[in-house]
């Protein structure tokens, strides 16, 4: 029996599934303390404006109201709510503070009560009467470049917060190679993260000024860090508690709200821990994914030879830099510059400040927004010359076992020519139909889109937190308790870190399980996110099992006369590799160790001769030093009402190089899921402000489309393509991110085969495919 | 003003004392502790906060406490006996239908509503009976899936 292939690679049910289906008790939403008080925000009308006066008169009356927090109360002092970039890091804008009386988006903080009750709390919040200058403002990326636009931030004088150009080779001698010149322009769209459990956190500070605080954020230290900074704090002052998970993150939990900070003060004021969430209306203008308009220009030989690249990528971060400033390059340098193979490129990415909300980081993190673009203007390339769209890929993608031009991310497993091929066959390329052919209304059409090369998890990039570590704990009924501050976000890692460190172990995975964990307790670990649960903190908690699997032999060899090179581990027990009959039970191994060292009997004390004593302990603090390069094929089929223009996406065939797969139900739930996001994405999602005032349009659901279960396809098939990297924890690389990079291109591309109309901007509404079709 | 009522929740009765504009979603909540329905938007458009008012599926934040009257609610809470998990309780966890688990709680009972009134419902009916509720995480392929199980083991 093979300890591991029965562990890894199996469908294990996820370990919190049964908590879950009974209520979910571990959601930070859930956290309910002794004497809480209740904390809202009041926000600012306007979008660009500076607070003249402010009166808490009335609402300090109010009965229940037990503090309130103005800006005149709170620090000024800048920072950047990110929390994978520390605050003194080189590469993050510092530019926000936690209530400004200078208002750059409407929605920004400018108050906060907290209360006995929530009610009283809102009602407290809407009694505060703050007078504001009205500054002049501006609304879209244009009008923000114009001459004469009003300056929204002091540090830039033309509202630009980020300008970087990158080249590499001679893209000009490319230029002039190529036989074919294209150039298009893509536009995408600001959509919400849309996490059903809301931001929330309760803080409690005792006298001292020791803050604990539980969150549903998504990084355990980088909270830690955040809030110490905000409050002026050593980072030993403050003890975030680790939820057991969270109701999704999607990279939309990643940065420190006002809430966190505010809760904390209200509760040194009041001497009672205060709980804030945010209401779905507050959440609308809180984490939207960064719109990105992308000119591309392609050189290309009449054989479909790429000899240049070139992309002008220009963002719209809002009123605050913040993950505008960081999308914007790995959208240029992981989603565009580093995909196809050729060594003629320039990227110019330049991130610019609005007064719409502050833009947010969402799974993929620029990467959507790069492939939709590019993995279309492939797809018109490939039309326009008569070359077909997988062959064009292949020809231009890198190979299995170069060296990548520039990351520490070698291709060292890189199979993407075998997800282009798998997955044609499967949705049935060949049969593929030309653009627009067919008879009647509904006309069908297969897209192909990509994410071609997807460096991941950020290895070794400067400024950012991206180590992991992780304690474990044998127990004398030999199960072992795994510590560590990875969060699970609902990627179900909480699962497959149980089955890493069960196959490494080789312990039965019921017998593993997560330990509760807070700041005080665990190694620091990165956020979760970057598509890095898996490899990094796998690979860290694998680590974490081997260590402890030799103080295991240790213990054990004076138990089967050996040493402890001559033992293996399997099912819960230790036996001698050359005779598996001599064995012991890893439980019996454990309580041996745990003993007294002297036990009474009638003939008196005896002393046991175990040289190692003590629980028996495994503990790793790692820094990734290679970033494996996952990549995939996403083969879209669509059914297009040439009447109507709706778009049904009738079924997806998803072929990924992940290298080992873990837990197959857990991978496939990442492609399902990604796949949700991404018909949102590309057909229907759109948080809307207004365009004169800035203020959100959307505040509920019923505002916001997002695909329910009838607008999903019945048939998604993954093909998991398991190279197998050397780096990786039993050979695993990386998928999460990969599943709302691939789709949006291929969703397009399916809808222009079906129709002949390209549509290039997002969300592609039925308006638009009519629009598209010259119906309109 | 508060408004003294009795609230049947899971085949028990309580005597209640709240305000005539609290939701059920918050009495279930803050004063009986039943928190497997969840507050994900308060506007009726997510489908967290999905229980049974006798028998029919309803939005918790969507209902004012005093008007269930003598009506039985049924939460997650009220569907397993002991250890022993509801079919689809079971199904959501051996078909890997749970990722987050925000919504589960909420999707099983209107499930629950659908199997009651439509034991073998087809998958587009299952899509369909679950369309008043919101999934960010698994695009509801597992989820349909737990459903068709336990739909055919309630056949069984």
């Amino acid at each position: 029996m093979n300890k591991i292939s029965d562990t890894v690679g199996s469908r294990v049910p996820h370990h919190d599934a049964i908590d879950k289906v009974t209520g979910g008790r571990g959601f930070p939403v859930n956290v309910n303390l002794a004497g809480m008080l209740h904390g809202r925000l009041l926000r600012s009308p306007y979008a660009h404006a500076e607070i003249v006066s402010i009166n808490i008169e009335a609402a300090q009356s109010l009965p229940g109201v037990r503090a309130i927090l103005t800006p005149d109360d709170v620090t000024q002092k800048t920072y950047s709510p990110i929390y994978f970039m520390p605050t003194e890091g080189l590469a993050c804008i510092q530019d926000m503070s936690l209530m400004g009386r200078r208002i750059r988006h409407a929605g920004q903080a400018v108050a906060a009560v907290a209360a006995d009750t929530i009610e009283i709390a809102e009602q407290a919040a809407q009694l505060i009467d703050i007078e504001y200058k009205e500054l002049p403002a501006v609304f879209n990326v244009d009008d923000a470049l114009a001459d004469g636009a009003p300056a929204i931030h002091d540090y830039t004088n033309n509202n630009v917060a980020l300008n970087e150009t990158f080249e590499t080779g001679d893209p000009d001698a490319g230029f002039a190679e190529a036989d074919y010149v294209f150039e298009h322009t893509y536009e995408t769209s600001r959509i919400n993260i849309c996490s059903l459990e809301p931001h929330v956190c309760v803080s409690d500070v005792d006298p001292a000024g020791n803050v604990v605080i539980h969150s549903s954020m998504q990084h355990l230290y980088g909270l830690r860090e955040k809030l110490a900074f905000v409050l002026d704090l050593p980072v030993s002052k403050v003890k975030v508690i680790k939820p057991p998970y969270i109701g999704g993150g999607f990279g939309g939990k990643l940065d420190i709200t006002p809430i966190e900070p505010l809760s904390a003060i209200l509760s040194k004021m009041t001497g009672r821990p205060v709980r804030m969430v945010l209401s779905r209306a507050e959440e609308f203008m809180t984490s939207n994914k960064c719109p990105i308009k992308v000119e591309l220009k392609t050189g290309v030989k009449a054989d479909g030879t790429i000899t240049a690249r070139q992309a002008t990528s220009t963002l719209d971060a809002g009123g605050y830099a913040t993950h505008g400033s960081t999308v914007i390059m790995v959208h240029g340098l992981f989603g565009y510059c580093f995909t196809y193979s050729c060594e003629n490129r320039r990227w110019n990415g330049r991130s610019i400040h609005t007064n719409n909300v502050t833009s947010g980081g969402f799974r993929g993190y620029g990467g959507p927004q790069a492939s939709f673009a590019v993995e279309q203007q492939v797809d018109e390339m490939c039309n326009e010359l008569g070359l077909d769209p997988v062959e064009f890929r292949i020809k231009n993608s890198h190979r299995e076992g170069e060296k990548h031009p520039f990351f520490d991310g070698n291709f060292t497993t890189y199979r993407f020519d075998e997800c282009l091929r798998l997955g044609a066959e499967r949705i049935g390329w060949a049969d593929r139909k030309p653009a627009g052919s067919g008879v009647g209304p509904i006309k069908s059409g297969i897209g192909l889109g990509c994410a071609v090369a997807w460096t991941s998890n950020c290895a070794a990039q400067p400024d950012l937190y991206e180590h992991s570590g992780a304690f474990i704990k044998l127990n004398p009924d030999g199960s072992a308790d795994v510590c560590s501050a990875a969060i699970d976000i609902g990627c179900g890692q909480n699962t497959v870190f149980c089955q890493i460190v069960a196959a490494e172990l080789g312990i039965p995975v019921e017998q593993v399980r997560m330990a509760s964990a807070d700041t005080s307790n665990v190694p620091f670990d990165a956020p979760m996110h970057a598509s890095r649960g898996t490899n990094a903190v796998g690979a860290a908690v694998k680590a974490a099992a081997a260590d402890t699997k030799k103080q295991l032999f240790k213990v054990a060899a004076t138990m089967l006369d050996c040493k402890p090179e001559d033992l293996e581990s399997n099912d819960g027990q230790v036996f001698v590799t050359t005779s598996p009959e001599n064995t012991v039970s890893i439980a019996t191994v454990a309580a041996r160790a745990d003993s007294p060292l002297v036990t009474m009997t009638s003939e008196g004390p005896q002393k046991d001769s175990t040289p190692f004593r003590g629980t028996i302990i495994g503990s790793s603090s790692l820094s990734p030093t290679t970033s494996p390069i996952p990549a995939a094929a996403m083969y879209i089929k669509v059914d297009v009402n040439t009447d109507t223009g709706e778009v049904k996406v009738v079924k997806a065939v998803y072929a990924h190089d992940i290298g080992k797969v873990i837990n197959p139900a857990g991978a496939e739930g990442q492609v399902e899921g990604g796949l949700q996001q991404a018909i949102g994405y590309t057909l229907m999602e759109h948080t809307q402000f207004d365009s004169e005032t800035g203020a959100c349009l959307t505040s509920d659901f019923l505002d916001y489309k997002m695909a329910t279960a009838v607008e999903m396809p019945s048939e998604i098939d993954c093909i998991f393509i398991e190279s197998d990297d050397p780096d990786g924890p039993f050979g695993a690389k990386s998928l999460s991110e990969c599943c709302l990079i691939a789709p949006p291109g291929a969703i397009a591309n399916a809808i222009y085969n079906a129709t002949g109309a390209r549509v290039r901007d997002l969300p592609i509404t039925p308006e638009k495919v009519l629009r598209a079709l010259g119906k309109l | 003003m508060k408004k003294n009522i009795s609230l049947n929740v899971n085949g028990e009765a309580r005597d209640l004392c709240i305000p005539p504009n609290e939701t059920l979603l918050d009495t279930l909540r803050t004063e009986m502790f039943l928190t497997g329905s969840k507050q994900g938007c308060d506007t009726g458009g997510c489908g967290c906060c999905t229980v049974l008012i006798d028998g029919e599926s309803r939005y918790s934040c969507m209902t004012y406490t005093v008007t269930v009257g003598e009506r039985n609610v049924t939460t997650i809470e009220g569907i397993s006996e002991g250890e022993t998990l509801d079919k689809l309780q079971q199904a959501f966890v051996d078909t890997g239908a749970v990722q987050c688990g925000y919504c589960t709680c909420g999707m099983i009972m209107s499930a629950k509503q659908l199997l009651s009134t439509n034991p073998n419902p087809s998958e587009s009916e299952i899509r369909k009976g679950l369309s008043g509720n919101l999934c960010r995480c698994t695009g509801y392929h597992k989820i349909v899936e737990a459903v068709k199980v336990a739909a055919q083991s309630e056949v069984k």
